[in-house]
């Protein structure tokens, strides 16, 4: 079919027209072969300009468009939707931007026009190799795998169930609930930990749309982001289940820096030495001194040290929450044991937000002691324990104590490692699972349909954790909804089958993961679900079967013949 | 939440107030629009993005903000089921979740959003020049603008508290320079009514006043800057086009910036002050190499995994942080002289040229009124109320109104936007 291109110039006010000399520009265009149609207009974005295009497309039976006015960034899809309306394929315009790489930035108006001239060439030239590409579009799941049973993935999987959408929930241990189950007070209501999970667990267990696998490993996840095959292990029975869903939520959750790596603090050495944890342990009612605070000796301690920062130099952060479970702690060993004495031994009050000063504050007025310190030790004798320290001025000082409880860093658990593996998830270099973007995608990973929430991607108190979880789902309900398919970008790239040699060079440059490798016909294959159409893989393929969409070689080679004439 | 009572037809579909067109606000609106709900982002300025446009970049990767934030705030514009009503306040709100009745008050742009291609031509002509609140008052504007370049929407508003004609004059200076026929000096203030099924309060944070204490010679001595001001002077679309210098025209010598300025009145951690100050000296040292920095500071606080890396970076850079309660902030010669005592109760002075004091963040402007409205309560220091906090902080004690970002408490970029998240997925998980 002969082609009918109609170009229309924009004066923009006089934003372009008054660089621009526009009728120069028509008479110039008008005649090269193919263009039907050449006219201008005062603001082709307005509701006028859009209907002067869109008429004008009908009256010349035009099959392609050329626009000359702003940055394709401001205007392009509103000249794409001007030609759908008009009944031709929006791929089969183009948008020369003759007014901020033209007309603002060029000082001579002669050098202006002429310039202009050259974009319009160049974009008539570019145009007529246009494909008309066709939106596609593929249903999609909308269950979710949730990977971890602590509180972050019990939370994420009440949200998420529906009638309309499955929730399987993963956890490799045999019962659900993670580390708050074993923290018999949270910070800052000082309420019972256990017997909130308790609910939480009691309420997913009745939820008839989430399917909890305990004693199971997730073996296998593939796919993309509305349609992930999964194969589950249930060691149990020894059985294989196999689902598939429309999303992940990594929810693997936290380990605590191992003391015992680290010989000053004489953990594993000295008796009465605890971690967090274990304190955390000792003061359930059933764990392992039923619920009471109480030396190897049976008795209690008459004084506490608390020692903060375990393990930050070697991990290289701040774990965020320990300072406010530490002053947890204060409150516990008060009201168990009043009169103790507990002396914290810290260099950096690490308690932000609106809330927190008040909880320190309150801990203070207990009579709890702050020592500001560095190089902490902990020595024995036998009899007792003691914490040698450096102060603020460089003077060494120490005191003697009953009992130990040092605030390790807290680690991602090595099951983040595995995912990251699995999944092609970015790992930072201290082990957390990375976030697709740290301030605006923090739950989203650079996989796409894959979520990293809680301490799984940093440390994070149980709130926070929540939020995440909470911030998973709306991503998740806002994307996978029932009954909708997804929209796939049309300008995607895609590889030749004869030229590809196999090489996976492009593996290597694309940042979507959209792009994998069929081992038995040893070639390069697109997913055009996950890719989001950025020429990596195009760029640096060396034998040219990589292509992108809409940006093929002799695309840019005609634009560029007219640009430079 | 299976604990939680099973969706009715009103509220499912239901159109979402969003309150606060800053970065929680976008985020929460996409989403929400993105599922397939009607949102109206309500925004009580004339522009949108919040505070986040004012950074020049933010830690800790130093992304430049409003590139960022640019193309969030394009698919807002673009969003169908998006309405955004800027120059708009919420005046009343009576109903429940999933049947809400809000009343909106708009005030007029008179400045057509469909017409205006944002050209500028308008500044020019008008005689009016007052301070642009925007840039901290480091710069003037029209009475007829935009807050920066590169605002969104593009499209200038009318002030009509300068604007001669709405004094009574007859200048249509504006009007005339303008070639689409934008500025409609007839546009009325209109009063919008709304039937929701959910609210999102993403109302945002304003900065302490400096102004309210003594000891730093703030507002009366040249050369000390809040963190907002130092903000715009180092943004290169602000006051000195990112040019880092003094009054006189020359860039410092040597900065001091202090941390905690209003931690004691206002008795909690603003979480994201030292960031923010490393985020500073990082910037200044890059533009000004040889320039010699000093943080003033009680207790660091930069939470998380990735925050560590900075201060180290920040420090090896040759950054000098003294631990020390700044006393008094006084002239000396030309420079300006820090009086600090340390720990130990040594006093001590340094001298500098320029002072950064680094402010506590407080809620909104407007919360305290907005609170009353919603019927939620607030802390004392007027952040709003979370109803559990130890469990989540985007749920408030009303069913169908969720609190995001900096309106519930201090907190940094990434927790902003997780919560405007999470308020999606908590309107969305309700009303399935």
């Amino acid at each position: 079919m002969a082609k009918k291109i109609g170009v229309y110039v924009c004066e923009c006010g006089t934003n372009i027209a008054e660089k621009v000399d526009i009728d120069k520009v028509i008479a110039a265009v008008s005649p090269i072969k193919d263009v039907e149609v050449a006219e201008r207009h005062k603001l082709l974005c307005s509701d006028g300009g859009k209907e002067f295009i869109k008429q004008s497309i009908a009256e010349h039976g035009l099959t392609h468009v050329v626009v000359a006015a702003c940055s394709p960034k401001q205007h392009e899809v509103t000249f794409m939707n001007v030609c759908e309306q008009a009944g031709i394929n929006p791929q089969l315009s183009q948008l020369a931007n003759i007014r901020e790489q033209c007309a603002w930035v060029t000082s001579s108006a002669e050098e202006a026009t002429d310039k202009a001239i050259r974009q319009i060439r160049a974009a008539i030239s570019r145009v007529k190799y246009h494909a008309p590409l066709k939106k596609k579009e593929v249903v999609v799941s909308p269950d979710v795998l949730v990977i971890g049973g602590g509180i972050a993935g019990i939370k994420a999987s009440q949200l998420l169930a529906a009638p309309d959408r499955k929730v399987y929930l993963v956890e490799k241990a045999s019962s659900l609930g993670g580390k708050v189950k074993s923290f018999s007070k949270l910070f800052t209501n000082m309420e019972s930990g256990s017997s909130l999970i308790t609910q939480e667990i009691k309420s997913l267990l009745d939820n008839k749309n989430i399917e909890v696998l305990t004693e199971s490993e997730v073996e296998q996840i593939l796919g993309f982001l509305g349609n992930f095959e999964v194969k589950v292990i249930r060691k149990a029975e020894g059985k294989e289940q196999n689902f598939n869903v429309g999303a992940v939520v990594l929810a693997t959750g936290f380990e605590l820096f191992d003391p015992k790596g680290l010989p000053q603090y004489g953990y594993g050495k000295l008796d009465d030495v605890y971690t967090s944890l274990e304190f955390e342990e000792m003061n359930i009612p059933d764990g392992p001194t039923g619920g009471k605070v109480l030396l190897k000796n049976g008795k209690p301690p008459e004084s506490v040290a608390i020692i903060h920062c375990v393990g930050r130099e070697e991990k290289d952060y701040c774990s965020k929450v320990c300072c406010l479970y530490s002053f947890k702690f204060d409150r516990m060993l008060q009201s168990q044991l009043p009169g103790v004495k507990v002396s914290h031994f810290y260099s950096d009050l690490c308690i932000p937000g609106k809330s927190f000063q008040k909880f320190y504050e309150g801990t203070k007025e207990m009579g709890v002691e702050f020592v500001r310190s560095a190089k902490t030790e902990v020595t024995g004798n036998g009899k007792g324990l003691t914490v040698k320290y450096e102060t603020e001025f460089g003077k060494q000082d120490s005191s003697t104590t009953d009992m130990v409880i040092l605030l390790p860093a807290m680690e991602s658990s090595g099951d983040a490692q595995k995912f990251a593996e699995m999944l092609n998830i970015p790992l930072d270099e201290k082990g957390f699972l990375v976030e697709e973007h740290q301030l605006l995608s923090p739950v989203s990973s650079a996989v796409e349909g894959i979520f990293v929430v809680g301490c799984a991607q940093g440390p994070q108190s149980i709130s926070e954790s929540i939020v995440q979880s909470e911030a998973a789902a709306g991503k998740i309900l806002s994307a996978l909804v029932p009954g909708r398919k997804l929209e796939l970008e049309v300008r995607v790239s895609e590889i030749s089958e004869s030229l590809c040699l196999g090489c996976k060079t492009c593996i290597d440059v694309c940042p979507y993961g959209a792009i994998t490798f069929d081992e038995t016909r040893r070639i390069s294959v697109v997913n055009e679900v996950l890719c989001h159409g950025c020429g990596n893989c195009a760029a640096a393929c060396p034998s040219g079967a990589a292509r992108l969409k809409h940006f093929t070689f002799p695309q840019i080679y005609q634009e560029l013949k007219e640009v430079l004439r | 939440m299976t604990g939680e009572r099973a969706m009715t037809n009103k509220e499912q579909n239901a159109p979402v107030l969003v309150i606060g067109a800053g970065i929680a606000g976008i985020e929460a609106s996409l989403l929400l629009a993105n599922s397939g709900r009607k949102v109206y982002l309500v925004e009580k300025t004339s522009y949108i993005g919040g505070n986040v446009i004012k950074f020049e970049e933010v830690f800790p990767n130093m992304d430049c903000a409003t590139c960022m934030i640019a193309p969030k705030q394009q698919e807002l514009l673009a969003n169908e089921n998006i309405e955004l009503l800027t120059l708009s306040q919420v005046e009343a709100v009576s109903g429940s979740f999933g049947d809400f009745s809000v009343k909106i008050r708009k005030k007029a742009r008179y400045v057509d959003l469909e017409n205006c291609i944002g050209c500028d031509a308008c500044f020019d002509p008008c005689p009016v020049e007052v301070d642009n609140e925007f840039e901290e008052r480091l710069l003037k504007r029209k009475a007829i603008y935009v807050p920066c370049a590169g605002a969104l929407p593009n499209v200038p508003a009318i002030d009509t508290e300068n604007c001669l004609r709405f004094k009574g004059q007859d200048c249509k200076a504006c009007q005339e320079a303008c070639m689409f026929e934008a500025i409609d000096y007839t546009q009325q203030d209109e009063d919008i009514d709304l039937k929701v099924g959910a609210i999102v309060i993403a109302t945002g944070f304003s900065m302490f006043d400096i102004s309210k204490t003594t000891e730093y010679g703030y507002k009366k001595l040249s050369g000390v800057y809040s963190a907002m001001e130092a903000e715009r002077i180092c943004a290169s679309n602000g006051p000195t086009q990112g040019q880092i210098i003094l009054q006189g025209g020359e860039p410092p010598k040597s900065v001091a910036i202090i941390h905690c300025v209003g931690r004691k009145e206002k008795g909690y951690c603003s979480s994201v002050c030292c960031m923010a100050s490393l985020k500073l000296s990082h910037f200044i040292k890059a533009k000004l190499p040889e320039v010699k920095i000093s943080q003033f500071y009680s207790d660091l606080c930069i939470p998380g995994k990735a925050y560590q890396k900075f201060y180290e970076e920040v420090k090896e850079s040759g950054v000098d942080f003294i631990r020390a309660v700044v006393t008094e902030v006084s002239k000396s010669g030309n420079e300006l002289a820090i009086k600090y005592k340390t720990e130990d109760g040594k006093e001590n002075t340094l001298t500098v040229d320029m002072v950064i004091l680094n402010p506590a963040l407080e809620p909104g402007a407007d919360s305290s009124k907005l609170a009353e409205i919603l019927n939620i309560p607030q802390s004392k220091d007027g952040f709003f109320s979370e109803k559990q906090p130890d469990l989540t902080s985007v749920d408030t004690i009303k069913e169908g109104i969720f609190i995001a970002g900096c309106a519930q408490s201090p907190k940094d970029i990434a927790e902003t936007v997780a919560e405007a998240e999470a308020t999606a997925g908590r309107i969305l998980s309700l009303s399935k």
